[in-house]
């Protein structure tokens, strides 16, 4: 997907209709990077709503020319989502959970209304190599930086770069392209 | 790095996650903008990563855009009303325009009713000076008539002197056509009847003295401009008196108040 720059500018300047667009352009992708951090869906819900009133309200912050509307997004929904986690009441609530990460939640997840394949994604994700599920676990769904993701990970900087690469481009090929 | 170097390293993959430093991201970034390979290869990964997380989503309900509608909504509703504090200059000058107005309004009516008083002044002025236009044209009028009399052949001119006894510095004058029995008297020399009083004329034959009463000094005989006419009289008169009666006249002269007399005799 082409990034929607045009519709990114009406938003900034205050087009509450083009800020609807981005909502349905990138509120799936982001309720998943929420849900998988949060793992309850009436706070996700709630959290991806104050993700999205961020973003709106926070929009002219945003520079076209220094990254990806995305990436900066995606922030946004991480740093959300952890400050989400850190009530009291939420720590009582899950802190009987096993780790989950994001193939333990598309396996689980009752996919119906989704627009791809599920089962089979659910399935080919299910067979990625641990290592990759750790690692884009920690570098896309939990925001770790390079630097934090090797020393989780116990590996050299360069290897955790290559193996995030070829774990995604696996994904890309085979079913998400 | 060559392009095909940046796309294997997984610089491009750590960039889309937000994992990169702040200059090697730069870095991408800038390499995004000047080639084409390098962009589409970022969307791809970019495309690969939302369709991931998003089958990491469970469905969302549709109340959620609603919710946030509402918030935003609400934050430019509270927005709004903090700028309310500051002075809205468009709304004061719309209504400092409507009180000029107002003003402008109520000074028109009362320009108008002014202008309306004046035009009631002049019409009653003109009206006024219309009537004394048409007093002095009738006077003019009688005065030109008056002045035929004198000037006419017609009429034979007589004075009659004061009587010494009443009023020795009185007299008055008698215009008289014999052929009309029309006769002018000029009061001119007369004083002013006291009130209750008034002149009375008389035509008056000698042999034997016979006084027949012509009318009285009044409005109702007055021609113009102190001279009175009498019409109608029997006879060609030998003489002419004028005595002060009670007001309405009376029905024979009272001699004692005699003021002035003359004869017609040549």
């Amino acid at each position: 997907m082409r990034q929607p720059d045009e519709l990114i500018l009406e938003m900034q300047n205050g087009n509450e209709k083009a800020f609807a667009r981005i909502y349905t352009l990138y509120s799936e992708a982001l309720y998943g990077i929420v849900y998988s951090v949060v793992r309850d869906s009436d706070l996700a819900e709630e959290t991806l709503q104050d993700v999205f009133i961020k973003i709106w309200n926070n929009s002219k912050s945003y520079d076209i020319n220094k990254g990806r509307f995305f990436t900066w997004a995606l922030n946004i929904a991480r740093n959300t989502s952890i400050d989400a986690t850190r009530s009291k009441a939420y720590k009582n609530s899950k802190k009987n959970l096993s780790t989950t990460n994001f193939v333990d939640i598309i396996s689980s997840t009752d996919n119906l209304n989704k627009k791809t394949n599920s089962i089979g994604i659910a399935k080919f994700v299910e067979r990625l190599k641990p290592v990759c599920i750790k690692i884009i676990d920690l570098l896309y769904f939990k925001g770790y930086t390079q630097v934090d993701a090797a020393k989780e990970l116990e590996m050299p900087l360069g290897t955790i770069k290559t193996r995030n690469r070829n774990c995604i481009k696996e994904l890309q090929m085979q079913v998400l392209g | 790095m060559t392009t095909t170097e940046l796309i294997e390293s997984g610089t491009l993959e750590l960039y889309v996650c937000g994992a990169l430093p702040q200059d090697e991201a730069q870095y991408v970034f800038e390499e995004i903008q000047k080639n084409k390979d390098v962009r589409s290869e970022v969307q791809r990964i970019e495309n690969t990563l939302m369709n991931l997380s998003s089958e990491a989503a469970p469905a969302l309900s549709v109340m959620n855009w609603t919710s946030i509608l509402n918030a935003i909504t609400r934050t430019r509703t509270l927005g709004k009303d903090t700028s309310s504090n500051t002075t809205n200059w468009g709304a004061i000058t719309g209504w400092a325009a409507a009180i000029a107005c107002v003003g402008g309004i109520f000074w028109m009516l009362n320009q108008n009713n002014e202008l309306e008083n004046q035009v009631t002044i002049s019409t009653e002025e003109r009206n006024m000076l219309e009537e004394e236009l048409e007093a002095s044209t009738d006077m003019l009028v009688a005065n030109e008539a008056l002045l035929d009399v004198i000037r006419s052949k017609d009429y034979k001119a007589y004075t009659l002197p004061g009587n010494q006894a009443v009023a020795p510095t009185a007299y008055s004058k008698v215009y008289f056509n014999n052929d009309t029995n029309v006769a002018y008297i000029d009061t001119k020399g007369l004083p002013e009847a006291p009130e209750g009083k008034v002149y009375q004329v008389w035509s008056l034959m000698l042999e034997p003295l016979t006084p027949t009463s012509m009318g009285l000094i009044d409005d109702n005989t007055l021609a113009s401009n102190g001279v009175h006419k009498f019409e109608n009289l029997k006879d060609a008169p030998q003489a002419f008196g004028i005595t002060l009666e009670p007001a309405g006249g009376s029905e024979s002269p009272t001699l004692s108040q005699l003021y002035t007399l003359g004869t017609t005799a040549p």
